[in-house]
């Protein structure tokens, strides 16, 4: 028993989804172990299809999910005990309150009451949600609801923990709140967060899975990641009439007015311009150089 | 625990207390109703209705209580012709207060019993010879007899209506019952309210998940797809039970405490001599309500399997009005299908319409009648769905 605990190990065998005829995830083989995952794509690219059938919520048009070598479907609530889910469009009950939200779902979950209480005041005062215990829900704010949200989903103290984009939505103080919350509650268990923020991904997690057209194109650490980009990360400043030649010509991350131009952070095998300098890539270049495009909104590049 | 948080779910809602504290003060009013649907005559010909009026005319009317004699009989259909012979068919308010009133019913039992399958026919008491009054009870049994001959249309049928003729004890025992008759009208209308009402709640259960998008989190969970959804059938179950019962005892406890219990143990034949339900006026009350409880939970049921079918309660909620309600008018206009509306679920907030007529049905050779076959059919099927909608509940999205 101990031994299979340690072994903690998700995989999934070649895992596809279809929706009337539709493809939204096709023939994912990943295996993940112990520490966190992030899961990066665009938009429609198959994340949330992906993480609902990790959640058992939907069922695999193809493949199987195994968790420590067992089916998570027959597992049933087996499987469903070690898992903890925030979802993306996570829905709450408006009308009760924190603490009965929280009651609610350990009772769902399968603890007592007496370690529900308990587990519930721990949790609600690590994410900084104690003083709103008595509040209702639907009173509560974005970010106030996504930490009660992270709450729940540790109720269970999981082995597996699934966040949805967790961070989608909430100003830059509240994502950097949460990205240390993740941190923290990321230790002795399986996270795999899913988001189309990159900074999110680059500061909490170990391994990096891609994903685009419903299939995982890379799984591996960020470091092997930008080691093998095929491209050069340039950063030039440039008069204002050559930007869009240049923004034809090259993937383009940031665009910056400067005095006498502008400055471009571009992805080249050789230099844009005379006087670019190379620079050391980042995640969100690797982003840009495998999605096409640049990601998150504006306010991911400046956290 | 799950039940508990469930049922505060519910009852946490806004809309949800606000209908339940309309529900409660429907009750009241329904109560208030009632007692004042009662009137009294006085001595002096004042007519009184109100808190006092149906104890006054409980009193009044007991003079004539016990047991329901021949010579009793006799007495009080010899003051009636009396007071025809002085007033023809008009009785100045004064005398009716002063003695027709107190013996008003025993009067209409003679008419009903000398009237079995004709219309109302008051002449026939004026017709009736002092002995043959006496002697009211062969009339009766002869009649009976009559009437089971009439009505069963095969001779299972036939002895199956002498039977449950036979069980009436005469004579009868009297006991002024009309707190009793002037509440079933409420008990019924209330009953198919709260039927509605349960339906409503009822559905919400099952689609509250669905409505605030909770649905991931509820079914990732350990108990989401097992124990918490078999919760969602019993907190349906519960709500339509304590909802019913506090609705229904408000009602009955405001009207029978202001109003009496008196004439609770008399037959309900004293008014309908012919029908096939020998019980006494408390027991007709009690199937009425229970009726009503038997609405409820088919109504929880249905809107339970209709919402966890459709993962919307906007279909669902409006089932149990068709049911209990529009099923009422669409039968008065389909004449033509009258058997098959004698077996629909309005049925179960019409008992008073049932427990009069003389419905009976074969089936092999066992003859059953309407009450018992609306309630054990529908009792049986508001069980029967609730594992459909568990099923579909906690199967979702996987199959």
């Amino acid at each position: 028993m101990v031994g299979r605990n340690i072994l903690m190990e998700l995989e999934l065998r070649n895992v596809s989804k279809e929706f009337d005829g539709v493809s939204a995830v096709s023939g994912v083989s990943v295996t993940m172990r112990k520490g966190v995952y992030g899961l990066l794509g665009v938009n429609g690219a198959g994340k949330t299809t992906l993480m609902r059938m990790l959640c058992t919520l939907i069922r695999p048009t193809a493949g199987e999910i195994l968790w420590e070598g067992s089916d998570i479907l027959e597992m049933g609530a087996d499987y469903r005990d070690i898992l903890g889910y925030l979802p993306q469009d996570f829905g709450y009950y408006p009308d009760l309150s924190v603490t009965d939200y929280m009651m609610y779902i350990a009772s769902i979950k399968g603890i007592r009451p007496g370690a529900a209480r308990k587990r519930t005041g721990q949790l609600l005062r690590q994410v900084g949600m104690e003083k709103y215990e008595k509040r209702k829900m639907k009173t509560l704010s974005g970010g106030m609801a996504r930490r009660v949200g992270i709450a729940q989903a540790m109720l269970n103290n999981p082995k597996v923990l699934v966040l949805d984009e967790p961070t989608a939505g909430l100003d830059p103080n509240e994502r950097i709140r949460f990205r240390n919350l993740i941190s923290e509650l990321a230790e002795d268990r399986l996270v795999l967060l899913s988001t189309h923020i990159v900074s999110d991904v680059e500061f909490i997690a170990n391994r990096i899975m891609l994903m685009k057209s419903g299939k995982v194109f890379y799984q591996g650490t960020t470091e092997k990641l930008l080691s093998s980009m095929d491209e050069s990360v340039w950063h030039c400043t440039v008069p204002k009439r050559e930007v869009n030649d240049l923004v034809r010509r090259y993937l383009v991350g940031n665009v910056k007015s400067a005095p006498g131009g502008a400055e471009l952070r571009i992805l080249a095998k050789e230099p844009p311009a005379e006087q670019a300098v190379r620079e050391e890539a980042t995640l969100e270049d690797a982003f840009l150089l495998y999605f096409g495009e640049k990601v998150g909104g504006t306010d991911d590049t400046e956290i | 625990m799950i039940l508990r948080y469930e049922l505060k779910k519910v009852f946490s809602k806004k809309i949800n207390r606000i209908v339940l504290i309309g529900t409660m003060l429907a009750a009241v009013v329904f109560s208030m109703f009632a007692i004042g649907g009662v009137q009294y005559t006085d001595g002096n010909g004042t007519t009184h209705a109100g808190v006092t009026a149906s104890r006054r005319l409980a009193d009044d009317k007991n003079r004539w209580a016990g047991e329901l004699t021949g010579d009793r009989i006799a007495q009080a259909v010899s003051s009636r012709k009396e007071m025809n012979s002085r007033y023809s068919y008009d009785v100045p308010d004064e005398e009716y207060g002063k003695t027709v009133q107190a013996y008003s019913d025993i009067i209409y039992f003679v008419i009903d019993v000398l009237t079995p399958d004709t219309g109302w026919d008051e002449n026939v008491l004026y017709q009736l010879e002092d002995e043959q009054a006496e002697d009211l009870y062969s009339i009766y049994r002869e009649n009976q007899q009559k009437m089971a001959e009439e009505y069963g249309k095969t001779p299972r049928q036939r002895q199956f209506l002498k039977e449950q003729y036979d069980k009436i004890d005469l004579p009868l025992t009297y006991e002024a019952k009309d707190s009793w008759d002037t509440l079933m009208v409420y008990v019924e209308t209330y009953g198919m309210i709260l039927a509605i009402v349960i339906g409503f709640l009822a559905a919400g259960v099952f689609v509250e998940e669905f409505r605030v998008r909770a649905d991931a989190v509820f079914f990732a969970s350990r108990y989401g797809r097992t124990k918490a959804a078999g919760s969602k059938v019993l907190a349906g179950l519960l709500i339509a039970t304590i909802i019913y019962w506090t609705g229904m005892g408000i009602l009955l406890l405001i009207s029978l405490g202001v109003m009496g219990i008196s004439g609770g143990g008399t037959l309900y034949q004293i008014d309908f001599p012919y029908s096939i339900y020998v019980m006494t006026y408390g027991q007709y009350c009690m199937l009425a309500v229970l009726g009503g409880y038997i609405a409820s939970l088919l109504s929880a049921s249905v809107t339970m399997l209709i919402a966890a079918k459709m993962r919307s309660a906007n279909v669902a909620v409006c089932v149990p009005f068709f049911l209990f309600c529009v099923m009422q008018f669409i039968a008065r206009a389909l004449s033509d299908f009258l058997t098959f509306f004698k077996f629909t679920p309005d049925m179960l907030v019409n008992v008073i319409g049932c427990a009069k007529a003389p419905n009976i049905f074969q089936a092999g050779n066992l003859v059953f009648r309407q009450i018992p076959c609306v309630m054990l059919v529908y009792s049986a099927l508001a069980v029967i769905l609730l594992p459909f909608a568990y099923k579909s509940y906690h199967c979702y999205n996987l199959k």
